[in-house]
């Protein structure tokens, strides 16, 4: 089931940008329809990063493989690679804090002054999780589709936590949804970006 | 046509369209023309091609230089390079997606007033501006 939700945020993300200006996307999620629809119409390059379908992601006794080396093997972005736009969806409710830092030292080298991001999060923590996957319909669109079945590891941050675990980012603009999700939009902290990761 | 039993190593290159419903590993390279890999295919290659469409699975890195479409029931591991790039609703994904639509395609829209923002929508219920610190 697919279904079109309005979005405050999405036409801020773009704002800065020129229409002939070349984008690189980051899309946390499996590649959807409308994600490749939209960006066809401007110079793009977008990532799909899978991570829900890497869930749950916690050290691995067996391999030994940190929480850095799992998410830099998922991320897998060329070493030149400088995001424009990030777009996390609800990514974080599903990793714990340890997780969101560990993903965040891999993604910080990739991101630059101008780079914006949009997510979702929580205004209620008892909320369940919304079995959702996302894709940009339009600048002022979102298209969710319903997953398969649901994902482990659902444990939302608050709003206050999940600002301190995005350090290398500021809330920009919040925007409450009538289902007590948040809509949110992040610039990164000029002073916390480009440091390489310690694997 | 690279018929469901067979199977090629190596590189596949020529003058006309080509549909794979057989086994590539190795390198595909028809500039010109159009290369299909059917349902039954199974490509292990980089493909270059005019357009490519897909309908099987492919592992490699895909140039299109008109288009690349991955059809519903298509299955892809690798980057793409194309004007244009279309993705089928239930295609699976996996890589990225190098688009260019050329600059007369790009000065038709802008990003920015493609819509205008703040567009009240039944799903929001409030909006309040945070301050970073």
């Amino acid at each position: 089931m697919t279904a079109t939700q309005s979005s405050q945020l999405l036409a801020s993300l773009f704002a800065p940008f020129e229409s002939d200006e070349r984008l690189t996307v980051l899309h946390i999620g499996s590649a959807v329809p409308e994600t490749v629809e939209f960006f066809s119409r401007y110079r793009s390059k977008l990532f799909f990063v899978d991570i829900f379908s890497e869930l749950p992601i916690q050290w691995d006794e067996e391999s030994d493989l940190s929480l850095v080396q799992q998410f830099a093997e998922i991320l897998s972005l060329p070493d030149d690679t400088q995001v424009d736009i990030c777009l996390f969806w609800d990514v974080f409710n599903y990793l714990d804090s340890d997780s969101v830092a560990a993903f965040l030292s891999v993604l910080r080298p990739h991101l630059h002054s101008k780079t914006l991001a949009h997510g979702f999060g929580v205004y209620n923590l008892k909320n369940g999780q919304s079995g959702q996957y996302y894709g940009i319909e339009s600048t002022d669109a979102i298209r969710a589709r319903t997953r398969a079945a649901m994902l482990p590891g659902y444990a939302p941050h608050p709003q206050s936590k999940l600002k301190n675990l995005l350090d290398c980012f500021n809330f920009d603009r919040s925007v409450l949804l009538s289902d007590s999700r948040l809509e949110i939009l992040l610039s990164t902290k000029a002073q916390s970006i480009g440091k390489s990761r310690i694997l | 046509m690279i018929g469901s039993s067979i199977v090629i190593k190596g590189t596949v290159t020529g003058d006309e369209d080509l549909l794979i419903e057989g086994k590539v590993e190795g390198t595909i390279d028809l500039n010109s023309n159009v290369v299909s890999v059917g349902q039954s295919g199974r490509v292990s290659a980089d493909i270059n091609a005019k357009i490519v469409n897909i309908e099987g699975e492919v592992t490699g890195d895909i140039t299109g230089n008109e288009k690349v479409v991955i059809s519903k029931s298509g299955n892809v591991r690798g980057n793409i390079v194309a004007p244009r790039v279309t993705l089928e609703d239930g295609a699976i994904f996996k890589g990225s997606i190098d688009m260019d639509p050329g600059e007369a395609a790009v000065k038709k829209v802008s990003l920015a007033s493609d819509k205008p923002s703040g567009v009240a929508g039944s799903d929001s219920a409030a909006t309040f501006d945070l301050k970073s610190g």
